[in-house]
């Protein structure tokens, strides 16, 4: 298991959008993936799970990858994080 | 004894026991479940998803052709969430510890998916719950299935009872069931309204006290009169329930005696009928009608909640005309409008938005030429069991008539190579319901076989006004019949005929400006077609001949009003 902290700078947080790209994302991995915010602690492979984070702009959570691609999966999440999704 | 006033929809009296529908509320079976039954519950829920994929994508692909990305989205995100993992690891959990049956503990997970994202301070994510409603709602249809359909659950006939309610709703209803329909929200050209006088429906809407009504345990509700009558007892109540049973004889058959073909001057005339469903064909005698005038095929979206393949539409087509024999039937390809739309998509969260204004018609259907040729070939492979003809709903252009008659040959083709017999030399009608085709008329009549005014729409489009206003007085703007007029002279030159099929030729008064400005044929719903074609064969057109003039020359639908209602009362009355 390994962890990165990663800070969301949507304008809105992590919403419906981002959210979906986020989980599209995930989804491509092997390893299992999750996601800690405020001491919760979700699935990233879930979007049900990720919108009832409901993550505020400028929020930091911790990402944790667990599996046979847990290091690319990592960076390719926190990659997308930073770009803000590819959606602004 | 007390009043609640409304405004009439649908004609008609009864009397029965309330039932509250609640829009949104879901009958969901609960029930605990054996080990053995597991796997076979999974199995139903797994099937359910795929099922909501599909239509998703379904839905996906025509916003993303129709709209944008941005709202294709939307429905990405659907289509994620509808089969989201920890959901339905959730699900499985709670079946195997607390037995509970799948569509209660899938109905359990999503509710407290809801609630968590209410209890989340922003209100963007508070908002999300629609998606969560929508993406429910789809599963457990499928789910729930046919028989025991889901919305709403009536299990006695009952006067419904609803703030609004749409065409979709209504469908599900097994007609024996709603006795009557009373609203708050919708108009008369509603497709609710014009589905409720297609079943006979007794309905009015504009009634404010709809929470109060809940209290009672029987009504009367009687539409002739626009009125809901509470706490009626003694003879009063024996007076309602005469007329009561007098409107149940009437309703179980639609017309006694055989339409009329001619005015009392024995000029002919004909009075066709407009038909939603195949279910609405069979309690009709053929041998009392002329035949179809308008068959809205897109009826069998909403009703299947999703575009039906060729397949499904050829069995509907071939009951239609093998029913009717050598009566025509004109079937109007498609016509999804906004409302038809959305309500066949179900999507609460798109409801509001109002790109989709523009959505309808041949233009929509010319764009998406898979949908227009499954049905063309639906149409052409029923023709040989009947007397089809085929018309194009909010033509714009004469250009899109030319492009459909292309894929029509096209379509023809195909199926002369395939070996599939058709009938050959069908019809081609055009709806004339918009403002531009108006200045093209003389072009069209080139191209099609017959003329068909579509009134409702081409109200909006000259007068404007929203579809669920009421759009009664707007029959009688002297923009309605100047367009008439122009239509009526353009058919004559090109010697095309033309029918009215909007309501507005159920309006007793309208329909004698109708006659005035030279109309002899049109195509009403079932329930004004014993009284219009009593007014027709009363009707003598020589009378007629100075009102067209008249009414030309007025300047307000007032005057137009006032006109009408004179000589109804002087040469009918």
């Amino acid at each position: 298991m390994i962890s990165r902290e990663i800070s969301i700078l949507n304008k809105y947080g992590l919403h419906t959008r981002p959210a979906t790209a986020f989980v599209t994302e995930a989804s491509r991995f092997k390893s299992e993936i999750f996601l800690e915010y405020k001491g919760v602690r979700v699935n990233a492979k879930s979007i049900l799970g990720l919108l009832v984070l409901a993550v505020e702009p400028g929020a930091t959570l911790t990402l944790l990858a667990d599996g046979p691609d847990e290091e690319e999966a990592i960076e390719a999440l926190a990659i997308l994080t930073r770009n803000k999704f590819n959606l602004e | 004894m007390k009043k609640i006033k409304g405004v009439r929809i649908s004609p008609g009296i009864v009397c029965g026991p309330i039932y509250y529908f609640e829009k949104g509320r879901l009958n969901v079976p609960r029930h605990f479940i054996r080990a053995e039954d597991f796997d076979s519950e999974l199995q139903r829920f797994k099937q359910a998803i795929q099922a909501s994929v599909n239509e998703l994508k379904q839905v996906r692909d025509l916003v993303l052709d129709h709209l944008d990305e941005e709202h294709a989205r939307i429905i990405d995100a659907q289509l994620i969430a509808v089969q989201d993992e920890e959901m339905i690891k959730a699900v499985e959990n709670l079946m195997h510890q607390e037995r509970k049956n799948v569509t209660w503990a899938y109905y359990e997970v999503m509710n407290e998916y809801e609630a968590l994202l209410l209890k989340t301070y922003s209100q963007f994510f508070k908002e999300r719950t629609a998606d969560l409603k929508d993406i429910k709602k789809r599963v457990l249809h499928h789910m729930v299935g046919e028989e025991e359909t889901i919305l709403p659950d009536i299990n006695k006939p009952s006067i419904i009872v609803a703030e609004k309610i749409s065409p979709g709703d209504l469908i599900h209803i097994e007609h024996n069931l709603a006795l009557g329909l009373i609203t708050w929200e919708g108009g008369f050209d509603s497709h609710a309204g014009i589905l409720a006088r297609a079943f006979r429906i007794p309905y009015i809407s504009n009634v404010d006290l709809i929470e109060e009504l809940v209290s009672y345990s029987e009504i009367i509700l009687d539409a002739d009169n626009e009125e809901i009558l509470l706490d009626i007892s003694g003879s009063l109540k024996q007076e309602y329930l005469t007329r009561i049973t007098e409107f149940q004889k009437l309703r179980k058959r639609i017309i006694s005696a055989k339409v009329a073909n001619s005015t009392r001057d024995k000029v002919p005339y004909h009075i066709y009928l407009n038909v939603g469903f195949v279910d609405e064909v069979e309690a009709i005698d053929p041998q009392l009608i002329q035949g179809i005038g308008l068959f809205r095929t897109e009826f069998l979206c909403i009703e299947q909640n999703t575009i039906p393949d060729e397949e499904v539409q050829f069995q509907a087509y071939r009951a239609v005309l093998k029913k009717m024999g050598h009566l025509p039937v004109i079937f109007r390809v498609f016509d999804f409008g906004r409302d038809k739309l959305l309500a066949m998509l179900d999507l609460e969260v798109i409801q509001e938005d109002h790109v989709f204004d523009e959505w309808g018609g041949i233009g929509f259907l010319l764009e998406n030429p898979d949908i227009l040729k499954a049905q063309l070939r639906a149409l052409l492979r029923a023709s040989i069991h009947g007397n089809v003809k085929i018309m194009l709903p909010l033509v714009m252009f004469t250009d899109e008539v030319r492009q459909t008659i292309e894929l029509l040959h096209e379509v023809q083709r195909e199926l002369q190579e395939q070996g599939i017999p058709f009938r050959k030399g069908i019809e081609l009608g055009a709806m004339i319901e918009t403002s531009s085709i108006l200045e093209q008329l003389d072009g069209l009549a080139d191209l099609v076989d017959f003329f068909s005014i579509g009134t409702n729409d081409l109200a909006l489009y000259l007068i404007g006004s929203g579809r669920t206003v009421d759009l009664t007085r707007n029959y009688y703007h002297p923009k309605i019949f100047n367009a008439i007029n122009l239509i009526v002279s353009a058919a004559k030159r090109a010697n095309v005929p033309v029918t009215v099929c909007g309501e507005m030729a159920s309006d007793p008064y309208a329909l004698i400006g109708l006659t005035a400005m030279g109309i002899r044929s049109v195509s009403i719903s079932t329930s004004a077609l014993a009284e219009i074609s009593k007014e027709i064969s009363a009707l003598d057109t020589k009378m007629l001949e100075n009102l067209a003039d008249l009414i030309l020359s007025a300047d307000s639908a007032a005057t137009i009003y006032s006109l009408l209602v004179q000589f109804h009362q002087d040469c009918l009355g």
